[in-house]
């Protein structure tokens, strides 16, 4: 789902290109937030929370509150509603908390 | 409403004060009352690294810390409170050495420690990086590392000394700050607060970096200054590292929790005293900077948080603990420089015997504040 007009926004969108969700060829514009791209692809669970691996959404928006922590090309821990959409990109659900490269 | 009299008041909900109360409410002591000014652990209590350790260079903060590692080791079953959330955690700390002159400091430390029973042991940079493995082991001359060193849960060890107190009669007074300190005939008579007087004669002084302002109240000068320390913290990650990884020549501390994030904090040698507890970006990029040289992959940490909290120093970087020569019935347990929190199980069982007119089961003498009279101090040096 994509709001295509609105009273006060103007959307700039960037070039259609194609990125990886779990193994799966989507589509989205280039710039545009993951998260953006994925929610209007239908996807709505984006983490799950470490205690009790409950499934997580879009909420914040901002980069605050960690609930779209997600692997972007190998990365763990993007915050995807504040990651720029690029060409290619593969995008994974997150098991666990992340791995630093040690 | 506020109790018109007490046997004991004590001053300050940190985790001395709530241990104290509970030790002396054990052992049958009437009527303890607890006041504090904010909330329970809104003082230092909240605000520290949580670590445990028994790595000390002198032989006092070596005992204490070594006897409250043994009372923590088994806390949820004498407080009642579950484990889970005590957390306390036994994987070792690691300290880094880099220089001459520190090494010589930590063979001094680590045969003072063996000689008490303390399993510490000076470890090569080899064996250092077997520890941790992102350790960066460039210009390390070696380590030392004691593995029943750790840590544990602040807010939850308060909770449970406090619930352990009240559910033995103690009460406790959030949100009543302290006005003065009602003397007759050189001793104490009542505590005044915001909230009404407390009668009482005798008088626990737990209150951390404010506790100079508690002693002035009734007329006593005690060299404990309040000093600014800054602490941030991670998003959390798979747990990579077990010890708590220490450097003096750095000033820095970086702790990995059980849940994930990593806890970072360093000292500024220039921190003014004062009761600031602002936080600063200047910290924020000088811890990092010191963070990635000592412990490299942690580059790719976000920093989620940061605050500041206040050590309570005394001259020796040792407790002061004891009743005042001048004011009968005015005890201090402040002055704790940054290691409060770790000691604070034994320091209060012995406080509370000191309260009640018992001769504590280890003598404490020496850590009353006469000893900054004589000139005679015994500093501790491994203070970050």
């Amino acid at each position: 789902m994509r709001i295509e007009k609105h009273p006060i926004l103007e959307f700039q969108k960037g070039a259609k290109i194609k990125f990886l969700f779990d193994g799966r060829e989507l589509e989205g514009y280039a710039g545009e937030p993951v998260a953006a791209a994925l929610h209007a692809a239908g996807v709505r669970v984006l983490s799950h929370s470490h205690s009790h691996n409950r499934p997580r959404g879009f909420w914040c928006a901002i980069g605050h509150c960690s609930s779209c922590n997600m692997r972007v090309n190998g990365v763990p821990n993007i915050r995807v509603c504040i990651e720029p959409l690029a060409e290619g990109m593969v995008v994974e659900t997150q098991k666990g908390r992340g791995r630093l490269d040690v | 409403m506020i109790k018109s009299s007490a046997q004991v008041v004590i001053i300050g909900g940190g985790i001395m004060g709530a241990a104290i109360a509970y030790n002396l409410a054990r052992k049958h002591c009437r009527e303890v009352v607890l006041v504090e000014k904010n909330y329970l652990t809104s003082g230092a209590t909240g605000r520290c690294g949580a670590g445990i350790r028994q790595q000390w260079g002198t032989e006092m903060n070596c005992l204490l810390s070594q006897k409250s590692v043994k009372i923590f080791e088994n806390l949820p079953e004498e407080l009642d409170y579950p484990a889970v959330l005590i957390a306390f955690k036994q994987k070792g700390y690691l300290f880094l050495i880099y220089t001459g002159t520190e090494m010589e400091l930590f063979k001094r430390n680590v045969a003072l420690q063996n000689r008490l029973g303390i399993p510490s042991r000076l470890v090569s940079p080899r064996e250092a990086k077997d520890l941790v493995n992102h350790l960066n082991t460039e210009k390390l001359l070696g380590g030392a590392y004691c593995p029943s060193d750790g840590h544990a849960n602040p807010f939850h060890v308060t909770q449970a000394y406090a619930k352990a107190a009240k559910r033995l009669g103690v009460n406790v007074f959030t949100n009543t700050g302290v006005t003065g300190i009602l003397k007759d005939r050189g001793r104490v008579a009542g505590v005044a607060t915001e909230r009404g007087v407390i009668k009482c004669e005798t008088v626990v002084n737990c209150a951390g970096g404010h506790a100079g302002i508690i002693a002035a109240m009734a007329g006593i000068s005690l060299p404990v200054y309040p000093e600014r320390r800054q602490v941030m913290v991670s998003e959390p990650v798979d747990r990579i590292q077990d010890p708590m990884v220490i450097s003096l020549t750095h000033h820095l501390y970086i702790q990995q929790q059980p849940h994930g994030p990593f806890i970072m904090g360093m000292g500024d040698p220039n921190e003014p005293r004062s009761f600031n507890i602002k936080s600063g970006w200047r910290f924020v990029v000088e811890t990092a900077r010191a963070v990635c040289t000592v412990l490299p992959p942690l580059k790719d940490l976000r920093i989620v948080r940061q605050w500041a909290g206040l050590y309570d120093m005394s001259p020796d970087a040792q407790p002061v603990l004891g009743e005042s020569p001048e004011v009968k019935g005015f005890y201090t347990a402040a002055g704790f420089s940054g290691h409060g929190f770790m000691i604070a199980p034994y320091t209060a069982k012995l406080m509370a015997q000191s309260v009640l007119g018992e001769k504590p089961e280890m003598d404490i003498a020496m850590l009353n504040y006469h000893r900054f009279a004589s000139g005679e101090l015994v500093l501790e040096p491994a203070v970050v």
